[in-house]
């Protein structure tokens, strides 16, 4: 058997069936160790090149059941040891084996990473060898992208900053090891640690942001807003596929926040229907329409939503205007709004303010919906390609390993341990970090050093 | 005329890289020659009077490991040592020494003088003789032709040498020696990639007319480290201080005064010069805000009251180096002994070598030293080793040794020379380093004296100490593991461990407070031996705390070699059109482009790679592979 060729051959996980589609989900697992993994995951041992029906286990917690298979290597799609994991759960149950694979061991996979393997085994022909390649040069291009759809471009400007924090304090350690007899304080622990203080801070505001557990348990939050009767509680109703909400044609027929929880193509939702905003007098209303504000800053996604009907001849109303602008200044995420014009049986698009993303749906005849669904999908990088969202997972996870290495370095700071243990911290830190922003080579960071600080004889 | 005799190999320069090169394939059983220009100056420390310092003493460590002579002569020769670091971790902590240059000088010919296998001529090389690619000997000045199956090129800053001091200049191999200017002609003939760099000296100063009482003085440290694995304190000479004095406003506004006279910034200078070797015009311009930088004082020998001013290189005219050396306290009085200069000479592109330092277009010679664009005695030798090794193996038949990253800092440094190249003189920092941690002064021997055993390379006396030095590392092991300590026993109190439960003493030394020397104590073992050097014992049980303090982290990159060498073997074919790969950035098309990375493994080191981008070099290549296969069997 030819030895096995690939960039990498340690653990990769993936969901193999493309989500929303409902019936079986396939997880795939290839790589050193995918028959005792997959078997600690369903507690039996598995039979090569036989289906054993099993439970799925997350520590004690049963997930879902369904047919695990184990291919051997090289007998196998990719050539190495492969396991598929059949369930019948939907994306977010699926979400959660990945994780407890990844928690004994395994890694999401690259775009492409599996017909990658299996090409470079030899288990694919050269035809398909481009395509891989394109798969692969495409999907890290889509990576990047999701990446920015899904925390609407602060996210690549937040890791240069960290990564450049990073490089800075490996400035300041590695100089400090490799400089030691200058008259200058290179090192600088105090400022050091402050550096270190603010790249910590700035990672988990990127989780935290990124809100990765709570998509993935119990999914997003999306709040319908706008003026009165323009038809949020009849969205509501048409999305959820119920008559949950009441709907008159009196203007300020809502009057306090209705949650309902769907599922929209696999990803879990809370829907939040609120008061229509308007200038009031009434006490109770006042504070239903105080509430809609805050649920719109709160929301993972806010659905504005306008009546064409009432749209005006000429500029966007100043209403309008007036009131996304409201929504967006009492928003941390100010970019997370989606213009829903409804009402289109009666009306047209038109006059919407040009920066925001909008669609045109009828709570009426059911209209644009599916548009609609899809765009709150992709608002947080869940599309109908599995690419993104899985993308946005991997990018998360290496901001996780890069978290603890940098806390790793603080730690080992605190304690005295020795520069040299900071700055490996800080190097598998840097490492990592740039698997998404490019290598920094040693010559880089010696570039750094030298153009900083007066150092040499 | 033709010398009667073959040789195996010819090593032509008498310089740190050549000697090594010539001692290690003399070691080896290999007939060889060492060629020079002059006898009188085997050994010569161009610049600084000092060996190792961070990075450098590691490599020092790894070609005593080889029982090379670099650092049995600093043994010989140091008259100050010190621990660099010594505040930080065993890894990153480094062995500096003072050297006696005269003393260094005598004790390297000593050795080769009394090494087996090993002849030498006094005699400048014009020529080398090369038959269809293929080196087989040289040509002296005087028409002597000598024959050889390899020869390894160490000739320094030699070739095409220029020397400029302020708006003078002239042709020196440095200061008091000729250049090589025929044998510069030659080379550039060859199908190599030449350049030019530059590097400085400072002018030296008598020391009688100095006033030390108003310098601040720097000791050498108790107890005095040796370089050597196999040193010994009473090897070193008499111990002499160092001292400190600072630059000042005054220093500053005469250099700033005379910009326009120093030869680098008039523009008469081509050639590039180190970022961290500064001259001291540099300083003052890129670091104006600095008012004040710090000189070591370094004597040049016992017998010599010439001081080394370590911090002031420059290629000002003389009067102005007098005027600024004046200038600084205790310098009032000084008189300049030899003027500071700047030298430019021709180095070739490392890249047109292979990783056993053999050029890739003529088979049979190798390069080491400052030809291949590096700077240091340190960075000299070790690739004069390296190469020495390789010419002797070549003879012999047998595949060349290409140490590795994570074995060696040779490695590192021959590896990002081949990988890289360079545009500036390139010297080595542990932060070049990615396994830093396991690549330490104090574990060389276990990394390389197994290799230089296996090569043949390693003498009798040397194989007998590390053989007995790993036995009791063994034993120590074996011993730790088996010693349970009692809560309250003698050794709990001893240690002060203060134990609640039962415990080996292998898991106490993995707490922080436990060190080997309290081990040693509540053990009782000898520490130093009569002659007040370290005990084998105590430096056995050191390095056993060593091995259980780092061993998390080792583990970690034993994980990450793996990796590595998985994709050392996966080669990029030369054919290889980076430009047209899809998918690829053209920032890295072009750094790819320009680097030509010949593995996945040297791809990866590329800055700005990603793992998508290797994803795709890799995909390629194999199409490329199975196209070619494809082609050769129609
Ligand atoms: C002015 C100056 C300043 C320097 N400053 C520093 C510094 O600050 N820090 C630092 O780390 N290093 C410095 N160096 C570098 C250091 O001296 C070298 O790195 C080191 O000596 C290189 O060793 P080598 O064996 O490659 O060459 P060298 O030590 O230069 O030896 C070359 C040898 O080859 C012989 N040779 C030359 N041509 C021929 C020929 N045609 N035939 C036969 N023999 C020949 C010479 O006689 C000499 O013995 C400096 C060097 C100079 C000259
Ligand atoms: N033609 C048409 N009518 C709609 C559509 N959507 C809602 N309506 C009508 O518009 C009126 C207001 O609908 P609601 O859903 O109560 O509006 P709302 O925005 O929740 O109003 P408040 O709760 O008062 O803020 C009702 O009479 C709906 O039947 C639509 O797509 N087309
Ligand atoms: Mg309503």
């Amino acid at each position: 058997m030819e030895a096995n060729q690939a960039l990498n051959n340690d653990l990769i996980c993936a969901i193999a069936t493309p989500p929303g589609q409902g019936g079986v989900g396939i997880v795939r697992l290839s790589g050193k160790g995918a028959g005792e993994v997959a078997a600690q995951l369903c507690a039996k041992p598995l039979q090569s090149r036989t289906a054993v029906y099993t439970d799925f286990f997350d520590a004690q917690e049963l997930l879902d059941n369904g047919l695990a298979l184990w291919f051997p290597g090289p007998n196998s799609f990719t050539g190495e040891d492969v396991v598929e994991l059949q369930g019948h759960g939907g994306p977010v149950i699926q979400h959660r084996i990945l994780n407890a694979l990844c928690q004994r061991g395994a890694r999401l996979a690259r775009p492409g990473e599996f017909s990658e393997r299996a090409f470079m085994n030899g288990k694919l022909d050269l035809a398909q060898a481009e395509a891989v390649a394109d798969l692969i040069a495409s999907s890290s291009i889509a990576a990047s992208k999701a990446a920015l759809n899904t925390l609407k471009g602060a996210f690549s400007e937040m890791i240069s900053a960290i990564a450049l924090d990073i490089a800075n304090m490996r400035v300041r350690v590695e100089a400090a090891i490799d400089f030691p007899e200058e008259d200058i304080e290179i090192l600088q622990e105090a400022k050091v640690a402050e550096d270190i203080a603010r790249t910590v801070t700035a990672l988990e505001a990127i989780l935290e942001q990124a809100n990765q557990g709570r998509l993935i348990n119990s999914g997003i939050s999306v709040a319908l807003i706008g003026q009165p009767n323009v038809g949020k509680s009849s969205l509501l109703n048409a999305l959820a596929g119920e008559e949950a909400a009441i709907v008159t044609n009196i203007p300020g027929t809502t009057r306090d926040l209705l949650k309902i929880d769907l599922v929209i193509g696999g990803l879990p939702i809370r829907l939040v229907d609120t008061a229509g905003l308007r200038e009031s007098s009434d006490e109770v209303e006042k504070i239903g329409i105080a509430r809609a504000i805050a649920q719109a800053a709160e929301a993972d996604l806010t659905l504005y939503v306008a009546a064409a009907d009432t749209l005006e001849e000429g500029l966007a109303s100043s209403e309008l205007v007036g009131n996304i602008e409201l929504i967006q200044e009492s928003d941390s995420q100010p970019n997370n709004i989606l213009l829903v014009v409804n009402k289109s049986d009666l009306g047209a698009m038109r006059n919407l303010p040009k920066d925001i993303a909008s669609v045109s749906v009828s709570a009426k005849t059911g209209e644009g919906l599916d548009l609609l669904k899809k765009a709150i999908q992709e608002s947080v990088g869940f599309g109908q390609e599995n690419v993104p969202f899985a993308a946005r997972q991997r990018h998360i996870q290496i901001i996780k390993d890069t978290l603890v290495k940098v806390n790793a370095a603080a730690q080992a700071l605190t304690q005295n341990q020795g520069a040299e243990f900071v700055a490996e911290e800080l190097y598998i830190a840097h490492q990592r970090l740039g698997e998404i922003t490019g290598t920094v080579t040693p010559d880089d960071l010696l570039g750094k050093i030298f153009s900083e600080f007066c150092i040499g004889k | 005329m033709q010398y009667p005799e073959q040789f195996d190999v010819i090593v032509i320069g008498g310089g740190h890289a050549g000697t090594e090169a010539a001692a290690a394939s003399a070691r080896m059983g290999a007939k060889t020659l060492l060629l020079t220009q002059s006898i009188e100056t085997l050994g010569q420390m161009s610049c600084n009077p000092a060996i190792g310092g961070i990075g450098k003493s590691h490599l020092v460590a790894e070609i005593d490991a080889l029982d090379g002579v670099m650092a049995k002569a600093t043994d010989q020769a140091g008259i100050h040592f010190r621990v660099l670091n010594s505040s930080k971790g065993p890894a990153v902590r480094a062995t500096r020494a003072q050297a006696d240059r005269t003393l260094y000088k005598n004790a390297v010919r000593d050795i080769l003088e009394h090494q087996e296998n090993l002849q030498i001529f006094q005699q400048s090389v014009v020529d080398l003789v090369v038959e269809n690619d293929t080196v087989v000997g040289c040509e002296t000045q005087m028409g002597l032709t000598f024959c050889a199956k390899t020869v390894v090129l160490t000739t320094g800053t030699f070739l095409g040498g220029k020397i400029h001091i302020g708006d003078q200049q002239q042709s020196g191999g440095r200061a008091g020696d000729p250049p090589s200017i025929a044998l510069a002609e030659r080379l550039r003939a060859l199908p190599f990639r030449v350049g030019r760099l530059k590097t400085g000296t400072p002018p030296r100063i008598d020391g009688r007319s100095v006033d030390f009482s108003v310098l601040e003085s720097q000791l050498g440290d108790d107890p005095r480290p040796v370089m050597s694995s196999m040193g010994k304190r009473s090897d070193h000479p008499q111990q002499i201080s160092c001292h400190i004095t600072y630059t000042n406003a005054d220093t500053h506004q005469i250099i700033t005064d005379n910009l326009d006279r120093s030869a680098m910034y008039s523009g008469a200078i081509e050639g590039v010069g180190p970022r961290y070797c500064p001259s001291i015009e540099d300083k003052v311009v890129r670091f104006a805000d600095k008012s004040s930088h710090q000189i070591f004082i370094e004597p040049e020998g016992l017998n010599t009251t010439e001081l080394y001013p370590n911090g002031i290189s420059t290629s000002l005219p003389f009067d102005v180096q007098l005027q600024f050396v004046r200038s600084m306290q205790g310098f009032a009085n000084a008189h300049i002994s030899r003027p500071g200069y700047a030298i430019e000479y021709d180095y070739f592109d490392p890249r047109d070598l292979q990783h056993s330092l053999e050029t890739k277009a003529i088979a049979g010679l190798f390069f080491a030293g400052q030809i291949n664009g590096t700077t240091g005695y340190e960075e000299a030798g070790a690739q004069g080793l390296l190469a020495g090794i390789n010419a002797a193996r070549k003879c012999q038949d047998k595949t060349p040794w290409e140490p590795r990253r994570d074995e060696a800092y040779i490695g590192v440094l021959v590896d990002d020379l081949i990988n890289l190249g360079t545009t500036e003189p390139y010297r080595m920092f542990t932060s070049r380093a990615e396994f830093r941690l396991r690549l330490r002064e104090d574990n060389a021997d276990q990394r390389l004296t197994p290799m230089g055993i296996d090569f043949g390379l390693v003498g009798h006396e040397r194989r007998s100490y590390f053989e007995e030095k790993l036995r009791r590392v063994d034993e120590f092991r074996k011993q730790f593991k088996a010693t349970c300590i009692l809560p309250s026993s003698d050794l709990d109190q001893k240690l002060a461990l203060n134990l609640r439960k039962e415990t080996t003493l292998e898991e106490a030394l993995r707490r922080p407070e436990i060190n080997s020397q309290k081990i040693s104590v509540a053990l009782a073992l000898t520490e130093t031996d009569s002659n007040g050097d370290a005990h084998i014992d105590a430096l056995a049980v050191k390095q056993l705390e060593i091995e259980t303090k780092y061993a998390g982290y080792i583990k970690r990159q034993d994980e990450e070699i793996l990796k590595i060498r998985r994709h050392e073997g996966m080669l990029l074919p030369a054919t290889m059109d980076f430009a047209q790969l899809e998918g690829l950035s053209n920032e890295l098309k072009q750094k790819l482009e320009h680097h030509k990375p010949d593995s996945l493994a040297r791809a990866a080191r590329i800055p700005g790679m990603t793992p998508a981008a290797l994803s795709i070099l890799l995909i390629h290549a194999k199409a490329l592979a199975k196209n070619a296969a494809k082609a050769s069997t129609l």
